[in-house]
């Protein structure tokens, strides 16, 4: 079974009081890790976007040697559509590189890269790593897996929403079956009952609605109906 | 056994994705109608560029029998493009934990041969139960499978009923086309193992085929005697470590082998 682990919300602290770093580290205590970081690049700015929680240490040296050109656990694992382990990109030819170095700051060497692609061919990469021994990893990686794609889009969307002609862009495009089932949940009804009034199944209409919590960019559902209300998508219920 | 190809092993795996792009062609524009692009006898489109992750099924001898692709949600796939009409116009669902599949098929004309040690549904079973491993390991959720109604029965028939389907069917080539939704869970995986009567690993090991397939394009370039020696050698290695050189050699003299060929039949 996957950890139920709660998103933290970012999308609701305004723009200036953001504190990514804080984010990653709340996130890091939450799902049992030592370390993480979030990577992405703004696809019409080109602005790059890296928060992480490594120490100051390792980031100089990381800037001064320009890793980040030759790091396989952003550029090889940007190209995947499942999370990397790392341990796959033991055979890239940049992984000594990288991970001797890292060794000597005595920084973990297991760890997933969790890519996102968004629909400017811009992609956001969470990546979180470990210590803990290789059995002991692969249990912890299956358990926080599931949340580490929903950090990971919530994330993103705040990173890439920041930017203004981005938001624009970007504004949440639902679908009337999306816009009906949020209707329904607005006026108090269960999942088991959208499913029974629709005719549909209760997991079909789960679908719907953790599509519709994450076009509009919300944690919870109740958020969801809250934003499609005042987005005037819906009727308040 | 089921490989995985994606952006990051695919340069190991030319010939699969080459032979998988004809068996496409054959399925999609020959037996299907769908109007899809081949060149070449190879189907493929601008999904194709866009580093989606191939399941590949293969049978003994590591030919290619079925394969399936698979991309993200979150970013461009096939229900925001050329399966609009499916939505009817309708913006395609988004979710971090939702991948999309297409270009489910299977090699019915090689599996129907005489000789095939292999049934189509055994195949397409292991198919589908790869695609939900692979999706649970992966931390996935759910999956839209665009499909045809035939693939659509089959999905039912082997215990893999999809929970819900997504907008309309539309007629596409000499069939139709629909998108149906499945949870990727231990029980379905469960229900499709038990209903195929699988057990155990069904991932191939990467290494493993890579070394095959190049002991395969050998057999096609050796001397007889050449090739009788090298493999002498793998039948003699005592260790995994021999092993390994002995295939290895082998390889290196195909290599060497075709690259000279190649230069005699330069014109001078």
């Amino acid at each position: 079974m996957q950890k139920r682990i709660d998103l933290i919300d970012l999308a609701s602290t305004p723009e200036c009081q953001r504190d990514y770093v804080g984010h990653l580290n709340k996130l890091c205590d939450t799902l049992g890790v030592e370390h993480a970081t979030y990577f992405a690049a703004n696809p019409i700015s080109g602005k790059m976007h890296g928060f992480t929680t490594y120490p100051d240490d390792w980031k100089s040296h990381y800037v001064a040697n320009r890793l980040q050109e030759y790091d396989p656990t952003l550029n090889s694992a940007s190209r995947s559509v499942a999370p990397v382990d790392w341990q796959r990109l033991m055979r890239d030819p940049n992984y000594d590189r990288v991970f001797k170095d890292a060794h000597d700051f005595k920084l973990p060497e297991r760890g997933v890269t969790v890519p996102i692609r968004g629909m400017f061919g811009e992609i956001g990469l969470l990546c979180a790593c470990s210590s803990v021994p290789q059995a002991e990893w692969i249990k912890l990686k299956r358990d926080i897996l599931g949340s580490l794609l929903n950090n990971a889009v919530h994330l993103h969307d705040a990173v890439m929403n920041s930017d203004p002609l981005l938001k624009t862009l970007r504004q949440p495009k639902l679908s009337s079956r999306e816009i009906e089932i949020l209707q329904w949940v607005a006026a108090g009804k269960s999942q088991q009952d959208i499913g029974d009034i629709l005719m549909i199944s209760s997991r079909t209409v789960e679908v719907h609605v953790r599509s519709t919590r994450e076009k509009l960019c919300t944690i919870s559902t109740a958020q969801a109906v809250g934003r499609a209300v005042s987005l005037g998508l819906i009727y308040p219920g | 056994m089921i490989l995985v190809i994606d952006a990051l092993n695919r340069d190991r795996f030319q010939s699969v994705i080459d032979d998988m792009f004809q068996l496409r062609a054959r399925v999609f524009q020959d037996r299907m109608g769908w109007d899809v692009t081949v060149e070449d006898g190879r189907e493929f489109d601008i999904f194709d560029n866009l580093d989606p992750v191939y399941l590949v099924a293969l049978d003994d001898s590591y030919n290619v029998i079925g394969c399936n692709r698979m991309l993200q949600t979150t970013g461009p796939h096939m229900l925001t493009d050329v399966f609009q009409d499916i939505l009817m116009g309708e913006p395609p669902l988004r979710s971090a934990t939702v991948w999309e599949n297409t270009r489910f098929c299977i090699d019915t004309d090689r599996l129907k041969q005489p000789g095939s040690t292999r049934s189509v549904s055994a195949t397409a079973c292991e198919l589908m139960a790869g695609i939900a491993e692979y999706a649970y390991e992966s931390g996935i959720s759910d999956v839209i499978s665009v499909v045809d109604p035939a693939m659509d029965r089959i999905l039912k028939r082997c215990d893999n009923a999809p929970h819900g389907y997504l907008g309309q069917t539309v007629q596409m080539g000499k069939t139709k086309a629909l998108a149906a939704l499945s949870d990727i869970t231990e029980e379905r995986i469960a229900r499709i193992r038990n209903f195929a009567g699988i057990t155990g690993n069904i991932f191939a090991d990467e290494d493993e085929v890579a070394d095959a397939l190049a002991a395969r394009s050998t057999d096609d370039t050796m001397s007889p005697d050449l090739r009788d020696y090298c493999d002498e050698q793998i039948a003699a290695a005592t260790t995994e470590h021999e092993k390994r050189a002995a295939v290895a050699l082998r390889a290196a003299l195909a290599q060497t082998i075709r690259s000279s060929s190649d230069i005699r039949a330069t014109p001078q």
